[in-house]
């Protein structure tokens, strides 16, 4: 009986020294919800946290009374953050820490010297080519291209042309390009972005998104065949949805749409001529299958309302739906999965725009009002940094980094890739084709296999001739014996 | 002359592709055991083809195994084979009994079950490029184990060849037609229990008040 107790007692202790140790060793980020990732059969696995909330900036941490409703946020290359707070109708600037507030742009000198307000601006862009603060006065109507000191170099209003056909013009992001060309997300447009001159000329639209062809919207185009032309004017047309965000990086422009139907086209790359560069990788952006929330009865469809491009070539995705930014690499291979719907720190009610700057994302919270700042945790900068090199294609050098990563989450599969990758490039082909069969590639596998046989064929060339020999020779002289054997019987 | 034992009859009926299975009804040679036992090989053997085939191509996914599949792939469709030829055959004057279909069809699997099992064994030697000796070893076994099971059910029921492609025929559409019932009475029965169930609940629940 004593022995049972004295049992019982060691595990009761060991148990609570464990569950000690676990809360004092392990450092677990604070994030209100469960970090995770998807493994190669596209099913979501518990992963490390690449980003952690760090802290919630309001208006009055700036100094300058609380945000209304903001919209947008955007850093200029001189480390400049400006906010588009859309309901107090300003443009409210901070330092690159958000520690205060920079001054606030709310009225403007236009060029003939009357003054001029802004009204709902819902985007703002600072270009570093032309110095200038572009923003989408979506209530006025127009995008106003000003200077720094609030004078007012362009206004660039409805354009009277031909192949405008909308009735409204409500500009709500913009960007503009190396050469001064301003591009407008219209929302309720279509075709595309609407594409400036530098001089405000309307030169047409840019990079309008494609209608998915599902089973419903061909049956219709085929019974539209079969209809007269009032019935079909009375029918729903199919087009696809209007740009929601964008952001430009280099050459290149980045689109995003949110909605919840749509599934093609959600985010792009588009090239100079408006060609969708990752329209061949049959990429879903977002979560890979749709969460059902029960409580609401209703399945959470990604609908991407805001993109980033950070300054490694990251692509950050903001998912409206379910509040997770879920950033991707260049070659569009997700890295990382962060945020939630919550009404705690490091979650949101309503995310309008995400920032990036050095290892710390920003995302805006047009109902809470705030900015919500995402610090890189140690795991995060391991695969930034592998990643990076992975890319630019150092294997070998990354290989390191790689291992640093898989010791912070050993399911990790882009690590599981890079090692198979970096060893297989090294000539270790065994320890290849074990991380290549651990990261789910049988092509890296198919390589590393290839290698290892042709060095075990080497190696073993004379002991292989040998048993084949053998082997063969005792065939031939067993298969002699028996068939005497027989002629002997028969005789 | 031919006094084989029943393990020498079958390696007799699979390398004489044209006399083998005539010599066997001729000697009324065959056993059911080793019927079961092919049987359970290519079950086994399509297991192994997808489960343990090398790495460089392809792998499969653990968490979605089931053995269901595999069972209905060998047991079932080998005894729908069986059961349309004996129904069919019966009607077009064969002479095979359902025990005779079953060992001759058997046999004639051989090939096929083989070509599994080398295959499976190739995967792990060979690599990608290399897949096309892999694809002449199906096509070879595949094709063997038709040659053999077409003069299998000639021989067994002593058709011509002729007669023998339309029994083929007619043996599959009498399989389409068993499963179509098959899977037509398995839904009725879930129906019939949920009726069941619903009159049996309602009556538990009106008796207790």
């Amino acid at each position: 009986m004593r022995k049972i107790l004295k049992k019982l007692l060691s595990a009761a202790v060991s148990l609570v020294l464990a569950g000690a140790s676990m809360t004092s060793g392990t450092v677990r980020a604070a994030s209100p919800d469960e970090t995770y990732n998807y493994d190669i059969w596209g099913e979501a696995i518990p992963s490390q946290a690449g980003y952690v909330p760090d802290r919630a900036v309001s208006g009055k941490d700036l100094g300058v009374g609380s945000f209304d409703d903001p919209n947008d946020i955007f850093l200029a290359g001189d480390d400049t953050f400006y906010i588009a707070d859309t309901k107090n109708d300003r443009i409210v600037t901070a330092d690159s820490k958000l520690s205060h507030s920079q001054g606030i742009y709310q009225t403007f000198t236009m060029p003939d010297g009357s003054e001029t307000e802004l009204s709902m601006p819902k985007g703002v862009y600072v270009s570093d080519y032309t110095g200038y603060i572009y923003i989408a006065d979506s209530e006025n109507g127009r995008v106003l291209v000003a200077r720094k000191d609030s004078t007012v170099v362009l206004e660039v209003k409805m354009p009277q042309s031909e192949l405008y056909t909308a009735p409204t013009f409500k500009p709500q992001k913009v960007i503009a390009d190396k050469a001064g060309n301003i591009y407008v997300a219209l929302g309720n447009i279509t075709t595309g972005s609407a594409m400036f001159s530098p001089k405000g000329e309307f030169m047409g639209f840019y990079g309008a998104n494609r209608v998915q062809p599902t089973a419903e919207i061909i049956g219709s185009f085929i019974r539209r065949l079969f209809l007269t032309e009032e019935k079909r004017l009375r029918r729903t047309r199919s087009v696809p949805t209007g740009i929601t965000g964008f952001d430009i990086d280099g050459d290149f422009i980045y689109t995003c749409t949110a909605s919840s139907t749509q599934k093609t086209d959600t985010v792009k790359k588009l090239n100079a001529a408006g060609k969708n560069i990752f329209a061949e990788k049959k990429i879903s952006f977002g979560d890979n299958r749709p969460m059902y929330d029960a409580s609401k009865n209703i399945l959470m469809e990604p609908a991407i309302t805001d993109i980033d491009i950070s300054a490694d070539g990251c692509i950050n995705c903001l998912d409206y739906t379910t509040g997770r930014v879920f950033q991707y690499d260049d070659e569009c291979g997700l890295l990382f999965i962060t945020g939630a719907k919550s009404d705690q720190l490091g979650g949101f009610t309503a995310p309008a725009a995400v920032e990036s700057f050095g290892n710390c994302l920003y995302v805006v919270d047009s109902a809470k009002d705030t900015i919500t700042v995402f610090r890189e945790t140690a795991f995060g900068a391991a695969v930034h940094k592998a990643n990076s090199l992975y890319n630019a294609g150092y294997y070998e050098e990354a290989l390191e980094p790689w291992y640093e990563v898989l010791r912070h989450d050993g399911n990790y599969r882009r690590a599981n890739i890079g090692v198979a990758s970096a060893l297989l490039r090294k000539g270790d082909y065994k320890g290849a084709m074990k991380y290549a069969k651990l990261a789910g590639s049988p092509d890296i596998y198919n390589k590393a296999f290839e290698g290892y046989r042709r060095e075990f064929i080497r190696s073993h060339f004379t002991a292989i001739i040998l048993t084949v020999t053998g082997i063969s020779a005792a065939a031939v002289i067993l298969h002699r014996r028996k068939k005497r054997r027989t002629s002997r019987k028969e005789k | 002359m031919l006094d084989l034992t029943q393990r020498q009859w079958v390696k007799h009926a699979v390398v004489h592709p044209v006399e083998g299975f005539e010599d066997m009804r001729w000697k009324k040679s065959g056993s059911l055991k080793i019927s079961l036992l092919i049987l359970v090989l290519l079950f086994f053997a399509q297991i192994a083809h997808s489960r343990l085939y090398g790495f460089q191509f392809g792998m499969p996914n653990d968490k979605t195994f089931s053995i269901v599949p595999y069972f209905v792939r060998s047991f079932v469709l080998f005894g729908a084979w069986v059961v349309g030829n004996w129904a069919v055959c019966t009607l077009l004057d064969g002479e095979g009994t359902a025990r005779n279909i079953c060992i001759y069809s058997s046999y004639a699997l051989i090939p096929y079950i083989v070509q599994l099992f080398v295959n499976v064994g190739l995967s792990h030697i060979l690599i990608q490029d290399e897949a096309v000796f892999m694809q002449a070893v199906t096509i070879i076994g595949t094709a063997w184990s038709v040659l053999l099971m077409f003069n299998a059910i000639r021989s067994v029921h002593q058709y011509s060849a002729l007669k023998t492609f339309a029994a083929i025929a007619l043996t599959i559409a009498a399989m389409l037609i068993m499963l179509f019932l098959l899977v037509l009475f398995l839904s009725l029965i879930q129906q019939v229990w949920i009726f069941v169930s619903t009159v049996y609940t309602e009556i538990f629940y009106r008796t207790r008040t």
